[in-house]
């Protein structure tokens, strides 16, 4: 049989997968990373007047024992930093933040980085499972719409 | 050995097509399923003409000839 699906993610990672995913993500859309310090300075000493919006990544689960510090990461872009982490949940949660800027854009610039986390997360997983059954990736590309393409062989016994 | 072929798109939100070929019949299926329990959940599934032909089997044909 041949058929087309279309599959959508399901996130389940423990954070450093998940922020290498966030890493990955962030440094192609011209993000920098914002080291742990100077995250906790930016959570603290947030500027007044940033409008902020929150988002969360559906379907998604950061897994983490019960014992481990709290995670977050922060990227910045201009005048704008997005912070991940987990949620009570135990979902990724988005903060959004930047000094005039309206919600709506701000939400666009989430979102657009979180779909690209979410990509680069299925990428990473997609690479790892295949290669441990034996999938052969003979080809793959990123085209002008930012879409990862795989050309994927297998041999059945 | 046959051979086995997958398209995969990862769009930049995440969500992924897959385009399986090179199965005979409903024998992809278990295919999609090995996907599925890496990405996620499957949203849709559409067909392609190789779906319905069908599916492969050795076939032996003796012929005596006088």
């Amino acid at each position: 049989m041949s058929s087309v699906c279309i599959l959508t993610p399901v996130v389940v990672a423990a954070w450093p997968a998940f922020s290498a995913a966030v890493f990955a993500a962030a440094t192609s859309l011209g993000f920098t990373i914002l080291d742990q310090t100077s995250s906790a300075i930016y959570g603290s000493t947030q500027a007044k007047g940033s409008t902020e919006v929150e988002l969360e990544i559906a379907q998604s689960e950061l897994v983490t024992d019960s014992l481990a510090r709290q995670e977050q990461l922060c990227v910045t872009r201009e005048d704008v930093t997005v912070t991940f982490s987990r949620d009570a949940r135990g979902r990724a949660a988005i903060c959004v933040s930047g000094t005039g800027r309206s919600k709506d854009e701000l939400r666009a610039i989430g979102e657009e980085l979180s779909g690209r986390v979410v990509q680069q997360y299925v990428y990473r997983r997609l690479m790892e499972e295949m290669s441990a059954r034996q999938f052969l990736v003979v080809d793959q590309e990123t085209d002008e719409n930012h879409a990862i393409r795989l050309k994927v062989r297998h041999w059945e016994n | 050995m046959p051979q086995r072929e997958f398209d995969i798109t990862i769009g930049p939100d995440g969500k992924v097509q897959l385009h399986v070929s090179g199965y005979k019949g409903q024998s992809c299926l278990e295919a999609v399923k090995v996907f599925q329990q890496i990405i996620g959940e499957l949203q849709s599934q559409q067909p392609t003409c190789e779906f319905y032909e069908p599916e492969e089997e050795v076939q032996t044909r003796i012929e005596n000839r006088q």
